[in-house]
Formats: structure tokens, C-alpha cells, sequence
């Protein structure tokens, strides 16, 4: 592909050199360290005394055990992932156009395709570590507050699920690109993340039967966070899943490559 | 084939507004065409379209002999552009923003960026984010970006924006040493016809998305009106006698407006007319009108400026 290794560099340095990217860091970082503590606090109520707000924290986890943990761990990411990859997907696309630098990009001897691709590759590499980042944090703060239950086969199984879970969550954020690149800017992707977290839990809970062919439930579903009787997942919302990504990335490179730049 | 930059009946209309209409303009090579119009008048909208960022209503155009349109990427290799403010990565460098396009434009050798930087003076600057730079070296960045690859193209809208009038007289001698040395083909846009006269071979004026001129920098120069004024104790008397021999005259405040072409090339005939007939010139004197005057004067022919 003419220019991607050169695309790729550009953007991973626009990416390095933002303050963004630390503070995905840090928040996904603050997020695993409080659920350890949460957790924590759940096994050793007389720490907090008479705070009702961080008692009835602490008793949101079912089980203060590694299982209930991992399983908080899951809701996190398919909630917090949408947030923040779709936060970073808004950046990474809408920032071309908050800054002004689109027009720099569009007429280059390289294919506007190729710019495109390689934000995604970005986002991708950004995403996995922020999700690693969680999950590797979490354990080493359930480690820390020796959290019982542990074994390695339990934390294996749930590197499986919270990895699947991320993975859906990510490809699912591919129409947020298109929003930011219409709406050129940062306000019009992170308003429809909103709508699409407030739709899901209303699905998920009111009206579950059709939770599996909305395609942002499904990463909940398919990490269980709709509990042990949540709807079950088959073949069809993995093709309306796969297709909802990939008429995201359609149609932010036909934006990008047919629509004015004005 | 010697014409590189060629517009066909370039239109764009946004909605019922025709932002251009029907613009048909060839540039030839090593030329430096002026485009000149009013804020809005359709320039940055054409430019847009030469570059391939927006898509013509109906028209088209052509850059080195190939069509331009968004798919056609190899044809900017040798196109470099500024586009209105430029805008630049604020939390890189200015070396890591001309890194960038070093790279974008697949230049393989690195030193264009170290040399870019000397000839727009940005070197003391090298490490200073973009966000920090004053306007000035702001736009000396973006049109820094615009050459870093030699282009045999330039397409610049209002370059000299923001530059300080020693930054202005640089800018133009270096584009003025690239067309004639290097063969570049620039087109420029700007507002000010008086800039950009002192070294545009040709100017297109735009006015409400229509070319409404255009001319040779020597046919602009005949254009220009030459009014000959002359004073003298007796203005009413004067004005009477001028008229009475053919002349026109015109009295404006405390002096006579002479027009006709034989009194402005040989005023010398007026002169001796007036003293022999009794009433002596105290002041003679052929203006010519300035560039700005004349650019309103076609604007306005034109249906006025808005």
C-alpha cells in the first residue's frame, strides 16, 4: 500500500506527542486501581466506617472474589471501552478538522485511504494497550488487596472474555470515525456514545428479546453482563456486528475520499 | 504542452449561491498568475478545486496535463499548496510538522526539512511547538510546507498573511527566483492588487465567482486612468477656455480635472494655452490612478463591491 509506512508514522506521532493519549492512560489506569479497591473495601467493610455513599459502592460487586471482580472488570470494559476508544476515535478523526490540518492531508501523493487506514491502525494499537493497561492494573490490584479465589486458570478464562469483549467494543467504534469526520469535530461522536450507552442499558434491560441484533448490546452480552439468564448471542449478531463495523470504515473513507473539505 | 494550470468553465454553487461561476483560466509555464478578488469573492472556493478538496458543481480542470479530482493522488507530487490560514500540528514542532510532510510527500532524504527551514528562516524556531509560533512564522511554516519538495506547481492563497513587510518583500523575492530560475508555475491569490502587481506576470480578477479581467501586468499598467490637474487663479474662466478648445474639464474642489488623451500625453500644449491666453498654471500636474483604485473601478463596473 503506496505511503502507509509513512502514514502510519505520522499518525502514531501526532498520537505521541498529545497530551490525550497520557490521559486515556491515567483515567484507564485510576479506573483498575479504584475497582481493586472497591473490591477491597467490599471484603473489609469496617474500613470505611459510616460512609453510606462507598458502602453501597463496595456492595454493588456480587461476589468479593476474584470470579465477581473479573466479572465487574467485564461491564467496565464494554461500558468505559465505548467511552474511551470512542473518545479516542472522535480525537484521532476530529482533530484534523478542529485544528484545521485536514486540507494538508488531502491532497498528498498518497491515497486519502491510506491516511484513513492508518488513523484506524492507530486507534487499534491505542485501544489494545488501554485495554491491557485495565486489565493488567486490575490484576495487580486484586493481587495487592489479596482479593480470595484467585488461580491462574480463572484469570486465563477471563483474559479470554475481557479480551473478546474489548476486541467487540473496538470494532464497533468504526461509525464513530464517520460522525467525527461529518461532524468535523469532537461534539457530534461523543453525543451519539451517549445516546448509544443510554439505548443499550434501556435494550439490555426493558427489552432484552432484541438485545442481540443491537449491535452496541453485544459486547455486553457476550461478556455476561446481562447475567447467567441475559439473552444468548448466535451467528446473526455477529454479522450485524461485523457489518455495522464495516459500513463504518465504508463509509468514513467515502467521506473522506468523495465529500467537500470546505 | 505549455499551459500547467487549466480551469474549464470551473463552477460551484452552494445551494442558489454561486460561490464560482464558470472560471476558465490557463497558466502558462514558469508564469506567476495573480488571482485577485475581494474576501469572498470566490478565490479560496476555486483554489479548493484546483487542489481536489472540493468537487466542482460542473467543469473541470487540469494540472500538468491530468485531470484533477480526489482520486488522482500521484498527481501532487509535484503540487505544493497553502490553503487560506495555515494551520499547522500545534503540540508538534516545526520540525516535526515539516517531518511530517517530508514524509507524507515520500521524500526518501531528510535534509529538505533542515533546508526548507533555512530558506524560510525558521531554523531558530526548529524546536518551538507550532501553538507557541507567532503569525508570522506561522505562515512562513505553512508556505515552508508548501515547497519542501521542489514543486514544479505552487498554489498559494494569500501567502503574505501575516507576514511583516520585510517578510512580504522576501516571500516575493523567493517566489519571483523560483518561477524565473527554477520554471515554477505559481498561482497566487491575494487582495491587494498592489502587491501583488510587483511581481505577477498576469492577474485574473474574480468579483461574485466571475473572472472579470484579465490581463497581462503590461496591459494593466496602460489601463491605469491619468488625469491631468491643473490650478490656476481663474478656474471658471480657465474651464471655459478648455472647453471652448475642445478639451473636457471638470472642476473639482480648488483645481481642474483635464481628461482627453491628447491634454494627458502632451500637457505641455495646455500649459502654453493657458498662459497665452492669460490665465497661468499654478500647479500642472499628471496623476495616475493607483492599483487599488483601478481594482474597485473593475470591481464596480462589475456591479460593486459588497
Amino acid at each position: 500500500m503506496k505511503g502507509f509506512a509513512e502514514a502510519f508514522w505520522a499518525e502514531s506521532l501526532k498520537a505521541r506527542k498529545s497530551k490525550i493519549l497520557w490521559i486515556t492512560f491515567l483515567v484507564f489506569s485510576f479506573i483498575a486501581i479504584m475497582m481493586g479497591l472497591l473490591v477491597f473495601v467490599a471484603n473489609n467493610p469496617e474500613l470505611v466506617g459510616d460512609s453510606v455513599v462507598l458502602s453501597a459502592k463496595a456492595s454493588m460487586i456480587g461476589n468479593a472474589d476474584w470470579p465477581g471482580y473479573f466479572e465487574l472488570l467485564y461491564q467496565i470494559i464494554a461500558m468505559i471501552g465505548l467511552i474511551g476508544f470512542g473518545f479516542v476515535i472522535s480525537w484521532v478523526f476530529g482533530r484534523e478538522y478542529v485544528d484545521h490540518t485536514l486540507k494538508d492531508l488531502l491532497a498528498l501523493p498518497i491515497p486519502r485511504s491510506v491516511i484513513v487506514l492508518s488513523k484506524f491502525i492507530v486507534i487499534t494499537i491505542w485501544a489494545v494497550l488501554l485495554s491491557l493497561t485495565l486489565f493488567i492494573l486490575a490484576v495487580v490490584t486484586g493481587l495487592a488487596v489479596n482479593i480470595p479465589g484467585w488461580s491462574v486458570e480463572t484469570a486465563l478464562h477471563a483474559f479470554y472474555i475481557f479480551t473478546g469483549t474489548a476486541l467487540l467494543t473496538l470494532v464497533l467504534c468504526t461509525p464513530i470515525a464517520f460522525l467525527a469526520s461529518y461532524g468535523r469535530g469532537y461534539l457530534l461522536p461523543m453525543g451519539f456514545i451517549i445516546l448509544i450507552i443510554i439505548i443499550t442499558q434501556f435494550i439490555v434491560v426493558g427489552i432484552p428479546g432484541i438485545a442481540p441484533y443491537i449491535p452496541w448490546a453485544i459486547p455486553a452480552l457476550f461478556c455476561g453482563a446481562a447475567g447467567p439468564a441475559g439473552p444468548f448471542i448466535g451467528t446473526a449478531s455477529y454479522i450485524i456486528l461485523f457489518i455495522t463495523s464495516i459500513a463504518g470504515l465504508m463509509i468514513t473513507l467515502a467521506w473522506w475520499r468523495f465529500a467537500d473539505a470546505r | 504542452m505549455n499551459d500547467i494550470i487549466i480551469t474549464e468553465n470551473l463552477t460551484k454553487y452552494y445551494g442558489k449561491v454561486h460561490a464560482v461561476d464558470s472560471i476558465s483560466i490557463n497558466v502558462r509555464k514558469g508564469e506567476i498568475y495573480g488571482f485577485l478578488g475581494l474576501n469572498g469573492a470566490g478565490k479560496t472556493t476555486t483554489i479548493r478545486m484546483l487542489l481536489g478538496i472540493i468537487r466542482p458543481t460542473s467543469g473541470r480542470s487540469y494540472l500538468n496535463g491530468k485531470k484533477v479530482h480526489a482520486g488522482n493522488h500521484s498527481l501532487w507530487d509535484k503540487v505544493g499548496y497553502l490553503v487560506e490560514i495555515p494551520y499547522s500540528y500545534p503540540d508538534l514542532t516545526v520540525y516535526e510538522n515539516l517531518e511530517i510532510v517530508r514524509r507524507l510527500r515520500l521524500i526518501v532524504n531528510s535534509s529538505p526539512v533542515e533546508s526548507v527551514m533555512e530558506k524560510l528562516k525558521l531554523s531558530p524556531y526548529r524546536d518551538r511547538k507550532a501553538k507557541d509560533l507567532s503569525h508570522g512564522n506561522a505562515q512562513r511554516l505553512g508556505i515552508a510546507k508548501a515547497i519542501i519538495h521542489n514543486p514544479d506547481i505552487l498554489i498559494l492563497d494569500e501567502p503574505a498573511n501575516g507576514l511583516d513587510p520585510a517578510g512580504i518583500v522576501e516571500i516575493r523575492e523567493m517566489l519571483r527566483e523560483m518561477a524565473l530560475q527554477e520554471g515554477v508555475t505559481i498561482f497566487i491569490s491575494s487582495h491587494i492588487l498592489g502587491e501583488i502587481s510587483r511581481f505577477a506576470t498576469r492577474i485574473g480578477i474574480i468579483h461574485e465567482g466571475k473572472l472579470v479581467q484579465e490581463s497581462d501586468i503590461d496591459h494593466l499598467e496602460s489601463s491605469l486612468y491619468r488625469r491631468l490637474q491643473v490650478k490656476t487663479d481663474d478656474t471658471d474662466g480657465a474651464r471655459s477656455l478648455l472647453l471652448k478648445k475642445g478639451y473636457t474639464a471638470a472642476i473639482e474642489e480648488d483645481f481642474m480635472e483635464v481628461s482627453g488623451k491628447d491634454a494627458i500625453s502632451n500637457p505641455e500644449n495646455i500649459a502654453s494655452l493657458l498662459v497665452h491666453e492669460g490665465y497661468p498654471p499654478t500647479m500642472l500636474k499628471v496623476e495616475e490612478e493607483d492599483l487599488e483604485s483601478y481594482f474597485l473601478r473593475v470591481i464596480e463596473k462589475n456591479g460593486g463591491a459588497k
